[in-house]
């Protein structure tokens, strides 16, 4: 059995906006309660709406953003608190890739330095091991070797992400997560990155944490989906499971949104109405049901915790029983 | 015959820049019929919204429209004078584009907006003006019409102010809507929601739609028929289902093979279509996709061919018929 390499236990991170003077400060609830275990050498795909804090709880994970409440264990060792020095290789173990490739590199640098940042940072090796490194790792993502001379803007969008995941990549980390890496990408070229990802993790055992709102990528990519939304995790399954047996009205009201690229497929009729309420002022009771077709009086009463439907599928919905046995029945 | 309602022939568009003349579109010709919706697909930098933008001669500094004609309801947009084709655009054509946020003045309420879309075309009163806004908002189902005219866009979700736009692309009654990735910034429930409301509204007032999409899934679900850009030109254009059914040219069916499919269990590897586009600064002579294309032929990279085919076709030279007999679908997919 596989050991998990992380574990987010009801993990919280709220922010104070700003208000009137002598008005209390309204607080958003961007990650509101999430419990996760994630398991050494799988892909652990994260799906939701913008504002679902999907990319908060990627941040807050590695840190980026002190969480409100709640514990990160990486590795069993409680890494939510504590200076660098406390949390040991944490920083080192977990890396990230980033949504937009134009944005996350740095233009004054050339791409050899790019990539030679981790390894300067982490103090690792002698100047010609890390060069001999740089060379390793271009050569690994596919970038011509004379790449390390030039700068990203020299570079095609595909191209530089294929910079970022040298530079996540560098130290050799555990977990990796990538936020969105390749919505800023053309269709022709997102495969490419996809597939490369792919073997990195083979070559590498890498653990992936894939944040994502593309929901066909994510059922490609995933062993195990979580779908968010509002801040907190509202079904999780393993990824054939989640799309053959969706049990959360909000997961099936997306998968029924997804444009499948086949004219003869049979479409929905009516679309989910409503949008996304506020993080700030989140529904009670079952933060969905809003726009959930089911919701009743007990929906607005009691916040359905996230039980088992059977061989580890998680939901959040008072219904998720009928809704499972629904889906086998179709 | 159909009639056409609009009609671009030879339309090549360059913006000329420091480091050279750009050419982003290079020869492209297509009809839109009445009420049909026509979907412009392809990646960034293949000519679709340049297209699109040359016809409404709404071109960024620096471009140019080289050639070419375009001919809607008898006149010329290319030829006309600035003062007519003001009188056309926002009132018989009316445009949708990507960004709700940048495209509404963030100083004036959405209702102000709207009437001010209307004034300009219709001699009316002000408060007639402000009815037929009451009457385009629920034409978009925007909940409490009459009360939210008084909002400003901050106010709205990108979902609601693509509505706004929406219905500033309809005051007037265009016969042509031109929709330039209407749902790209938006999440997929509030996509599904405006792409049945275009479908919807396109129905009910019977007029044409030019959709411009990056995305595949959107082209097979909303459009009639569709031209596949590539590189400044046209690649393939067909009726959606034979595009989807049985595609004609190496790209299109690269692109198909780059998605994943939802509904497949088998964890198929993706087929990414290797190296990147052309650079549009020298763009090569031959077929601009000849130097990605698995069934190159030295007449590919040195000649460009022309579009093979009535109703559908391909701009591949493997159509022509003296071509070798390759079955580019299954070659791909394997």
């Amino acid at each position: 059995m596989t050991q998990p390499l992380l574990q987010l236990r009801d993990l919280h991170k709220h922010f104070r906006l700003p208000s009137a003077p002598f008005t209390p400060k309204p607080v958003l609830r961007a990650v509101d309660g999430v419990d996760l275990d994630l398991m050494k050498g799988e892909t652990l795909g994260l799906v939701g709406e913008s504002g679902c804090g999907k990319s908060t709880l990627a941040r807050t994970v590695i840190r980026l953003h002190e969480p409100t409440s709640g514990s990160i264990l990486f590795d069993g060792k409680d890494v939510s608190k504590g200076s660098d020095r406390q949390t040991g290789t944490f920083r080192r173990r977990v890396q990230m890739i980033f949504q937009d490739p134009y944005a996350s590199l740095n233009p004054r640098m050339s791409v050899g330095e790019l990539i030679a940042e981790p390894l300067d940072i982490g103090g690792i090796g002698t100047p010609a091991e890390r060069r001999k490194k740089v060379a390793d790792l271009l050569d690994r993502v596919g970038l011509p070797s004379d790449s390390g001379a030039r700068f990203a803007h020299e570079f095609s969008g595909g191209q530089r992400q294929r910079i970022g995941i040298a530079r996540a990549i560098a130290l050799e980390p555990d977990l990796v997560i990538c936020d969105e890496p390749i919505s800023a990408l053309d269709v022709s070229v997102q495969a490419q990155v996809v597939n490369m990802l792919e073997d990195l993790q083979a070559e590498l055992g890498l653990t992936y944490l894939f944040i994502t709102h593309d929901l066909s990528m994510v059922r490609h990519i995933s062993d195990r989906i979580g779908v968010m939304y509002l801040g907190r995790i509202v079904e999780l399954a393993s990824s054939a499971d989640l799309y053959h047996r969706p049990s959360h009205p909000y997961t099936r009201a997306l998968l029924s949104a997804i444009p499948v690229p086949d004219p003869e497929a049979a479409r929905a009729v009516e679309p989910m109405q409503g949008e996304i309420p506020s993080p700030i002022d989140i529904p009670s009771g079952c933060r969905f049901r809003t726009r959930c077709p089911m919701a009743t009086d007990l929906c607005a009463r009691v916040d359905p915790p996230l039980t088992d439907v059977g061989g580890g599928h998680l939901s959040a919905c008072h219904f998720a029983g009928e809704l499972a046995q629904q889906s086998t029945g179709a | 015959m159909t009639q056409t309602v609009l009609s671009v022939r030879d339309l090549a568009t360059s913006f000329f820049t420091r480091r050279g003349e750009v050419q982003a579109v290079r020869g492209v010709s297509f009809d839109v019929r009445p009420g049909e919706i026509l979907g412009l697909v392809g990646e960034s930098g293949s000519g679709k919204s340049i297209t699109c933008m040359s016809v409404l001669r709404l071109l960024k500094t620096g471009g140019r429209i080289k050639s070419g004609s375009a001919n809607f309801e008898g006149t010329d947009l290319l030829s006309l004078d600035e003062n007519a084709l003001s009188d056309l655009r926002g009132n018989r054509i009316g445009v949708i584009f990507q960004d709700p946020m940048t495209s509404l003045n963030p100083t004036l309420t959405v209702g102000e907006q709207v009437m001010e879309a209307i004034l300009r075309h219709r001699s009316i009163s002000r408060a007639q003006a402000r009815a037929r806004a009451v009457e385009l908002f629920e034409l978009v189902r925007i909940p409490s019409a009459a009360a939210r005219l008084k909002s400003y866009p901050h106010e709205f979700s990108g979902g609601m102010r693509q509505r706004v736009m929406i219905a500033i692309a309809l005051a007037c009654d265009p016969k042509l809507l031109i929709a330039d990735e209407p749902t790209t910034a938006l999440d997929v429930t509030i996509q599904r929601q405006i792409l049945a409301l275009l479908k919807d509204l396109q129905q009910r007032l019977g007029m044409a739609v030019i959709l411009i999409t990056h995305d595949l899934g959107v082209i097979a679900e909303v459009t009639d028929r569709v031209l596949v850009l590539y590189g400044g030109l046209v690649m393939e254009t067909a009726p959606v289902r034979e595009l989807f059914a049985a595609p004609g040219h190496p790209y299109t069916v690269g692109l198909l093979g780059a998605v994943p499919d939802l509904r497949d269990d088998t964890h198929r590897r993706l087929t990414p279509i290797p190296g990147s586009p052309p650079n549009m600064l020298a763009p090569p002579p031959g077929c601009p996709f000849a130097p990605r294309c698995p069934h190159a032929m030295t007449r590919c990279l040195a000649e460009l061919p022309p579009l093979f085919g009535e109703g559908h076709q391909s701009r591949c030279w493997l159509q022509h018929p003296d071509a070798p007999k390759v079955d580019a679908v299954h070659e791909v997919a394997a």
